[in-house]
């Protein structure tokens, strides 16, 4: 039997108690709340709006780079890339995370560390969607999508490769395209660059950049928790496809120039060259200064840097046995210009008054200048030379002691005149990096050398230089610029390569010219037009004249050629070997009378220039010309 | 005496004049706060579902309110039965709850790896919740018959003994949160059974001690209790920062949601964690998210203003229960109901473990609502007798 239950004192408390628990409870979840809600719910909610939107960028279709005659070079291929959206994928596990780089790289055929070092390397940009793999075929892409929930953070987007439509000519030039660099990032700032942008790295991609890639779309899709897309693109900005380039170049003389090159060193092996490895040719419109092509050997394949770059490949190119390809010989090589420097030698003492086109000089087998013996490259030559017959015969000890003639006046006016016409600085073609050359002053020497004995400019100096020896240093564009000055009758043209920026094409529309590029003006470099003739004069007799070093090449061409040859000892370091080797050179342009062409072709350590360089610049000249090989006959004779 | 005193006295009273008197006792104001918490609930997962069916706006709120017609008709049942009945069939209750949480390991639906549901027809059925008002129900039986037992001591550790099987059960589903739900009611029912204060600090010292065993002493020993993703939670719970991707992230993008609700809440439609899935069952235990996200600070407080409303109904019927089990009965159910609310509150807003208890009256779920509104009309059932027996 139970009595009445009443509620005993101790009862009362406990229900107080139940009273004070509900109390604090709903205090402590109200505080919470107001906490969360009221005083941090701006933070929050800007959490919130990260977390469903995502920005996107959509590259455009980057321009199409195209030579003179509207033969496309460079053009884009779309197609499909795997990208990784950091921000998702972060969300998962890390045993998750590895679970599916690894299911991700044996699909893609992806080393997996190569993965792992891509997603390091942006740890700290979680937005920008990381490119694992472009072109994808479609049966992968298919199981992508139909498995999106085992790849958190994997997405499929379009993109557009560059396509070399020419196979590799012009690879230097032309450049290639990749993504934009985290130095690269910073050092653009402000511009409109975001991580994962593909950017012109070298070459025309680089240096017209800014047209070439258009503007990318920026978008925004709504995603769920996975990453999910909930929603369709929508676009704030649609991506606007870049504008074409069109080149001065000629794709025909271009792939001509470069299988000329191989040519060349092809015949410096045949002579005994084993050292010959690389070479370049210029083809210039010496009234513009438009090159028609620029050719640089080794060259590369530059689609190796489209879609996910090989790290195998790229070592393959950084290789000193590779023997440098990625560098652009024709603008940035260096070397010393030998022979093809006596019209620079002869112009200035004509133009100083320390030589008359008529002196007779004797040229002898050797000179010895203040005890220093140096030789002729024909040890039998022994007569006396105008400066024509000089030219066309390449004598070196006559330039010497017109060489000599500079040593005696203290204001360096050869080295004036070379500089005036071009040497030691940059050209301003619209493509780099450009190197600028050396031409030695006495200045030069005692700044640049240390011991007492070497800051002294001897006669030897002056003699060596009167022949494009010693310390002076030429890029082959230099040098046709030159040469292009001797065609056009003094004028130093700004060298260029690109012709105008145009509208995308459409077909069967004539193209639009956005902005024509516009050099600067030739300019005058105040020649006597008598001492020009004589220097040409003497050019066309090295190339007609039974005594000219390249008769034998150009003598029986049907389109009257003028140029000089160049043999330039140069001191090479090669895997395993150091020492003197010959450059050699041909620089010249035609027709004589009215030259719309201007070349220079050298190989490296190829020996005489007559050999080697001539023929390779003949090659360009006839394909010019649109000569038939067969009316006429060449052959090797001088040689320098 | 006085129960079978009064019921013999209603059997001879007029019939009508009975359901007058019965009608005229009831608890019109919790039925009133709970009628208002059932209807904002219904508001709040109409708005918080609407998108999670595609072409079926209604489809879980029109399931709800079956379970809500369900559950209002067996808690009027349940308001007009004397409680007293159920402790006579104490024994049968506790066959019945073991038989039951049994049954779901044997033949249970297996749903992300937990068995807890077991299917008749197409309704699903949760042993574990209704297991809940059981439990109470046959424990205060159990120390309300000892009341007067010379050893308290053996009523603690009895009702400690007949709790443990079903907590096991519950336990090895696993549902931890219900498991925490048992342990409650267990504590409540001690507390309000009137045991002394000796014996409940030391059985909160052994309580305190079995939990660092399990999270600590045994697990060093080489014996895991809790599942990795049980430890994790609980572990998660203290370090909210320690891994924002894995279990956590639940916890961070609830708080998001909860945060950026603000002082009146982002709306139906513009509740992006909510509407893009980062809220994980939103309609279930994180639907207090979802409500604080829409609706911000106004609309959670007036959903915790109605529970304290209820709580505060249900702490009156505790003192005007006509007996001692009674009052425990209701005791427990308020504190249950308080401590889910807590956790399930407070697991949102990253103060409590995440532990997968629902929201009364308000989370998606047939179980859970027809059990709590069973718990409704326990309590009325107590409010009439209390005021038959002339209590205020």
């Amino acid at each position: 039997m139970e009595e009445p239950y009443r509620v005993t004192p101790q009862a009362a408390i406990r229900i107080a108690i139940l009273g004070v628990v509900a109390v604090t409870i709903f205090c402590v979840l109200f505080f919470r709340l107001w906490a969360l809600q009221v005083i941090s719910g701006e933070r929050y909610l800007e959490v919130a709006k990260n977390n469903q939107v995502r920005t996107f960028r959509a590259p455009a279709p980057r321009g199409s780079i195209i030579d003179r005659n509207g033969v496309v070079l460079v053009s884009n291929k779309p197609g499909t890339a795997v990208q990784l959206w950091p921000a998702a994928f972060d969300q998962a596990t890390p045993e998750r995370q590895a679970f599916v780089l690894h299911r991700l790289a044996s699909l893609l055929k992806i080393p997996y560390r190569e993965i792992r070092g891509d997603i390091a390397a942006r740890k700290d940009d979680l937005l920008t969607p990381i490119t694992i793999k472009e072109n994808v075929p479609e049966d992968k892409i298919s199981y992508l999508l139909e498995h999106q929930n085992d790849f958190p953070g994997v997405q499929v987007n379009q993109t557009y490769q560059r396509h070399y439509d020419q196979g590799g000519i012009a690879a230097q030039t032309l450049g290639y395209v990749s993504e934009i660099s985290q130095q690269q990032l910073d050092a653009a700032k402000g511009k409109d660059y975001a991580g994962g942008d593909r950017i012109g790295q070298t070459g025309i991609e680089a240096a017209y950049d800014t047209y070439l890639r258009g503007l990318p779309g920026i978008g925004r899709v709504f995603v769920d928790a996975l990453g999910r897309v909930t929603s369709a693109r929508q676009f704030q900005q649609l991506p606007e496809a870049g504008d074409n380039v069109r080149l001065t170049i000629d794709a025909d003389l271009q792939k001509t120039a470069e299988d000329a090159l191989k040519y060349g060193i092809a015949l410096a092996h045949e002579d005994g060259k084993w050292a010959a490895d690389g070479g370049a040719v210029v083809a210039m419109d010496p009234r513009s200064g438009e090159i028609l092509a620029l050719a640089s050997n080794p060259s590369f394949d530059p689609s190796i840097y489209t879609g996910r770059v090989n790290t195998k490949d790229l070592k393959k190119l950084a290789d000193p046995t590779a023997n440098h390809p990625t560098l652009d010989r024709a603008v940035a090589g260096l070397y010393p210009p030998g022979s093809t420097f006596k019209p620079v030698t002869a112009l200035a003492a004509l133009e100083t008054g320390v030589l008359s086109p008529t002196e007779l000089i004797q040229c002898t087998p050797k000179e010895v200048v203040d005890g220093q013996t140096f030789t002729n490259w024909d040890p039998y030559a022994n007569e006396p030379m105008t400066l024509t017959t000089a030219l066309a015969a390449s004598c070196d000890t006559y330039f010497y002691q017109v060489a000599l003639r500079f040593y005696e006046r203290t204001d360096s006016p050869l080295q004036k005149w070379a500089r005036t016409m071009g040497f030691g600085a940059a050209t301003g073609i619209d493509i780099g990096p450009e190197a600028t050359g050396l031409i030695p002053t006495p200045a030069w020497r005692r700044h640049y050398f240390k011991t007492e004995i070497d800051k002294i400019w001897t006669s030897g100096d002056s003699v060596q230089l009167g022949i494009g020896q010693g310390d002076v240093l030429v890029t082959p564009l230099q040098m046709t610029r030159f040469y292009a000055m001797l065609a056009n009758g003094g004028k130093l043209v700004e060298p260029h390569i690109v012709k105008s920026v145009e509208e995308p094409a459409t077909p069967g529309q004539p193209p639009v010219v956005l902005q024509p590029y516009s050099p600067k003006p030739a300019k005058d470099v105040g020649l006597n037009p008598n001492n020009i003739r004589v220097v040409q004069e003497g050019l066309y007799d090295a190339t007609h004249a039974n005594y000219g070093t390249a008769s034998g090449i150009f003598g029986s061409f049907p389109v009257q050629i003028a140029g000089k040859t160049g043999t330039a000892e140069k001191f090479v370091h090669l895997p395993g070997y150091q020492g003197l080797q010959d450059q050699a050179w041909w620089c010249g342009y035609g027709p004589y009378a009215k030259p719309t062409l201007a070349v220079c072709a050298m190989i490296e350590n190829g020996g005489h220039g007559g050999v080697v360089a001539a023929p390779v610049a003949l090659q360009v000249f006839q394909k010019f010309f649109h000569v038939d090989p067969s009316s006429f006959s060449a052959s090797v004779g001088n040689s320098d | 005496m006085a129960t079978i005193a009064r019921d013999h006295r209603a059997s001879r009273a007029h019939v009508g004049s009975e359901v007058g008197a019965y009608l005229r006792h009831l608890d019109y104001l919790l039925i009133a706060a709970v009628a208002g918490v059932i209807t904002y609930g219904i508001w709040v997962l109409t708005a918080v579902t609407r998108n999670d069916v595609p072409g079926d706006p209604t489809y879980f709120v029109s399931r709800q309110e079956v379970y809500i017609a369900v559950g209002a008709a067996l808690a009027a049942v349940t308001a007009a039965i004397s409680p007293e009945i159920y402790r006579r069939y104490a024994k049968a209750l506790y066959a019945l709850t073991v038989t039951l949480l049994l049954l779901v390991l044997v033949v249970g639906d297996d749903v992300r790896g937990s068995k807890r549901w077991i299917e008749f027809g197409s309704f699903r059925f949760q042993p574990s919740e209704i297991g809940k008002v059981l439990l109470i129900l046959f424990l205060a039986a159990f120390v309300a018959n000892r009341a007067r037992s010379d050893s308290p001591w053996k009523t603690v550790w009895g009702a400690v003994g007949l709790a443990a099987l079903p907590m096991l059960l519950v336990f090895k589903e696993p549902d931890f949160g219900s498991t925490l739900i048992y342990g409650s009611a267990l504590l409540a029912v001690l507390f309000f059974g009137g045991l002394p204060w000796k014996h409940l600090a030391t059985l909160a010292i052994v309580t305190a001690l079995i939990a660092l065993s399990v999270l600590w002493f045994l697990p060093s020993a080489g014996m895991e209790v809790l599942d990795a993703y049980q430890k994790d939670r609980l572990i998660g719970f203290v370090h909210p920062d320690v891994d924002p991707s894995g279990t956590t992230y639940n916890v961070n993008q609830s708080i998001t949601a909860v945060g950026s609700g603000g002082l009146d809440g982002r709306g139906v439609a513009g509740a992006s964690q909510t509407n893009m899935n980062y809220l994980p069952e939103h309609n279930t235990d994180f639907i207090f998210s979802s409500l604080a996200e829409q609706r911000g600070f106004l609309g959670a407080a007036i959903l915790l203003m109605l529970y304290a409303f209820i709580a505060w109904r249900g702490i009156k019927i505790v003192a005007i229960a006509p007996s001692l089990y009674t009052s425990a009965v209701a005791g427990a159910i308020v504190f249950s109901f308080l401590f889910q609310i807590f956790v399930n509150v407070g697991m949102t807003v990253g103060i409590a473990p995440v532990t997968g208890i629902p929201l009364p009256f308000v989370s998606f779920g047939g179980s859970s609502m027809i059990t709590t509104m069973l718990m409704i009309g326990l309590l009325e059932a107590i409010h009439v007798r209390g005021r038959l027996a002339g209590r205020r």
